[in-house]
């Protein structure tokens, strides 16, 4: 095997192994949120959280394999270690990218929904018998 | 609450303006417009002041809470999905005050803004 597969197959191993972690730290903590956005109805919180981490995983994997390419020769294990901390540099950042962008959309989520059910902004001046109409009742 | 019932004036431009504006909005509670001192008013709220709601702006909910002047403001606002946020930003206690004053500004001289801006017909 030659330094520039091995350095490929230890950029893979990396790369899909850091992924895995955050996916599974999101997929864990999110929960959480997604429960309280839904008010509680699990079934659909568990739903859209799987659906998140599928993407997630998507545009992961889809960026590893796309910088997998070196584009310049490498001879020595020095080179290959080098090599290898700017490939995977990237790859951490992305997913931090990622992961920060997951959790603006939890916290988006989760205000909206609050939003949506709160009393109104002021209170009443008066309140008045209402007669409802024929066309109503 | 499920409704809001937004009792207009119908001699207005500006206030006609406002009604065709809120029709095309995106609302997370329901808003019925009925025409100030109308029979219709009249008879879905026999104790209401009708005289009063001629004057400015009242809205009504559907469970009888009446809001008058810059509070009927903020809750047609706080019915519109794409506003909610800004009548609860506009209701704090830092702007109310300014809310109040600008709304009632614009109430008072509705007649007059309507006829510069070519809203009245």
């Amino acid at each position: 095997m030659t330094i520039v597969i091995s350095t490929y197959l230890i950029y893979l191993a990396l790369s899909i192994a850091l992924t895995v972690w955050v996916a599974r730290t999101l997929h864990k903590n999110g929960r959480v949120f997604l429960v309280d956005v839904f008010h509680g109805n699990e079934a659909l919180a568990d739903s859209v959280n799987h659906l998140l981490v599928v993407g997630f995983y998507l545009i992961n994997f889809g960026y590893v394999t796309l910088a997998l390419k070196l584009g310049y020769a490498i001879t020595s294990a020095e080179q290959s270690i080098e090599a290898l901390s700017v490939k995977v540099g990237m790859v951490l950042l992305v997913l931090g990218g990622m992961h920060f962008f997951n959790l603006f959309i939890f916290s988006r989520m989760r205000r909206r929904a609050n939003v949506r059910h709160d009393q109104p902004p002021i209170g009443p001046d008066a309140f008045t018998p209402v007669q409802q109409t024929a066309q109503e009742a | 609450m499920l409704y809001l019932t937004v009792l207009y004036d119908p001699q207005c431009g500006l206030c006609r303006r406002a009604h065709e504006w809120l029709a095309e909005q995106a609302k997370i509670i329901e808003l019925k417009f009925v025409p100030c001192g109308s029979d219709e008013a009249r008879k879905r709220y026999p104790q209401l002041n009708h005289d009063l709601t001629k004057k400015d702006l009242t809205v009504i909910g559907d469970e009888g809470s009446v809001y008058f002047g810059p509070k009927a403001w903020l809750m047609v606002l706080w019915a519109l999905t794409k506003y909610r946020d800004w009548a609860y930003r506009l209701a704090t206690p830092e702007l109310l005050p300014t809310t109040k004053k600008v709304v009632s500004v614009i109430s008072q001289n509705r007649y007059q803004i309507g006829r510069v801006a070519g809203l009245s017909r």
